[in-house]
């Protein structure tokens, strides 16, 4: 099973560096493809190059009566009282005009600046240094994650930030590498920020919004930039420019990890943006409910299943 | 005495096909998935001209692993009411053409990382998920596979990857295409994706 991971905890981390608005620097809606084995069981003899538009009429009597078979007594497949339910998370979209227009013009900044500046950065530059370099800004974004933390009263959480930055700083040479999530050490990155302490209070996202450059939002995450914009230790930095440079330095570096992730979603979906509004809405939601488990002040709200699965996943 | 042993030898054989029993949806999946890497890693299959044999293999391994009606009847959820058997059945056909097409490469290109099955949920008496993680250098991609029980196999119906449905993801898909166009016009999308992709 390929995957080219990633996710949109990596569009957090742009949104939380990028304060582009501002300061010109780009991001391009990458997230990860929703990747999955592929489904296929074409009937024996038809060929899947085929472009015929009736399937041999065997083939196709012989799934009719499958699928007669199966669900003649099911009238309504509506699935409501399926075990997952839970997962029927849903957005509204009111501006969808604006957000398609702001999802095109993401689309278009990815494919004409993004995508060949780390295309050329990336035959340039081997994956090691540049995954060094990604475990460098994941580091500059300790304050983000360690306030977060003790916001939603994960305090192992702050703890396990607190841990990660000393040893990764120390050990691992100024955060180039990640000797803390090792398995001796085991700490891993909590990947979370303000937008999610918002959502484990229980605040929901308002409706969905596609910022130019930044990406699929909504209010609350749009609100918690600018909180994580003070955050950011980049943000103090003195020189405007420099600081631009850094964070589009940043943006390509990260990007030239996960190029082809942006172009499997796309490729997959029937309508790429509805895929990824709703590959947004899915993430965030799950990563709420991990969230809220971990907290001492929300925990009863998870589903005790759901605390062994993050038990076990973390490990 | 021979009444006791064969009570005491069927409890024996009962019980023990309960344990069994416990691990089965994991065991299926995880064999399948085996499988699915065996084909991969085939030295026989390096090369190039030898993508189409890989296809059909990991084909035939698809067709025992997976659920397609559940899984395209997932997606549509609702709408299924508004098609016709006839245009349930190019759905489904369709529907699993778009996914090959859009994964198969990605399967492919598969350059030996590690996959690891660790954790089984039984949601229902038959259904469960299976949670897998793929370890590549640089990150872990948590995979959890959605599988039910019909006919005595559990096959797939879902799979999902960081946290995102695929099913899920669809169904939001095919609900706003459908919400404003007919199941004739959704079937010609299809086909034209798959037109495209060759």
């Amino acid at each position: 099973m390929i995957l080219y991971g990633s996710s949109f905890m990596k569009l957090q981390l742009s949104l939380i560096l990028l304060y582009i608005l501002l300061l010109g620097c780009a991001h391009s809606p990458n997230h990860s493809s929703d990747t999955g084995q592929a489904k296929s069981s074409s009937p024996p003899g038809v060929l899947l190059a085929s472009n015929s538009d009736l399937l041999p009429v065997k083939q196709a009597d012989e799934l009719n009566d499958a699928i007669h078979e199966e669900y003649k007594d099911d009238e309504h497949p509506d699935y409501a009282d399926d075990a997952n339910k839970k997962e029927k998370v849903k957005i509204a979209d009111p501006i969808e005009p604006f957000n398609r227009a702001m999802y095109h013009f993401n689309d278009r900044l990815y494919f004409w600046l993004l995508k060949p500046v780390a295309q050329g950065y990336k035959a340039v530059v081997p994956e090691p240094a540049r995954v060094g370099m990604k475990n460098f800004f994941s580091n500059l974004g300790f304050p983000g994650r360690f306030l977060s933390c003790l916001l939603q009263a994960d305090f192992t959480g702050a703890l396990t930030e607190l841990g990660r930055v000393t040893v990764n700083t120390i050990w691992g040479v100024g955060g180039l590498l990640d000797p803390a999530a090792d398995k001796k050490l085991g700490l891993r990155k909590q990947e979370t920020d303000l937008g999610q302490t918002l959502g484990v209070y229980g605040i929901g996202h308002g409706f969905y919004i596609v910022w130019p450059f930044l990406g699929p939002s909504s209010p609350r995450d749009t609100l918690t930039i600018a909180g994580d914009y003070f955050i950011d230790p980049l943000s103090y930095i003195e020189l405007w420019y420099a600081v631009a440079g850094i964070r589009f330095y940043d943006v390509i570096n990260s990007t030239s990890l996960r190029l082809g992730e942006y172009e499997s979603l796309k490729d997959a979906a029937i309508d790429p943006y509805i895929a990824m509004r709703d590959a947004y809405i899915q993430y965030r939601w799950k990563k709420i409910q991990e969230r809220q488990i971990k907290s001492l002040l929300f925990k009863a709200g998870g589903e005790a299943d759901a605390a062994e699965d993050l038990a076990s996943s973390n490990k | 005495m021979k009444k006791q042993f064969l009570i005491f030898s069927v409890l024996l054989i009962f019980m023990l096909t309960t344990v069994a029993y416990a691990g089965v949806p994991l065991n299926t999946v995880e064999k399948t998935v085996k499988k699915v890497l065996d084909v991969l890693r085939d030295p026989q299959l390096k090369a190039p001209a030898a993508k189409e044999i890989k296809k059909q293999k990991l084909r035939t391994i698809y067709e025992e692993m997976f659920d397609r009606i559940e899984f395209s009847k997932r997606t549509l959820a609702r709408n299924w009411n508004k098609f016709s058997p006839a245009q349930r059945a190019e759905f489904v056909n369709l529907f699993e053409q778009v996914l090959e097409k859009a994964y198969i490469d990605k399967i492919l290109d598969y350059s030996n990382e590690k996959i690891d099955f660790y954790k089984e949920n039984m949601v229902s008496e038959n259904q469960a998920e299976i949670q897998s993680k793929i370890i590549t250098a640089a990150k872990e991609i948590p995979v959890y596979y959605r599988v039910i029980l019909k006919d005595g196999k559990w096959r797939v119906y879902d799979v999902v990857v960081e946290n995102v449905s695929l099913v899920q993801n669809y169904r939001t898909q095919f609900n706003e295409i459908l919400s404003d166009q007919t199941p004739e016009q959704l079937l010609e999308i299809l086909h034209k994706k798959v037109k495209t992709h060759d």
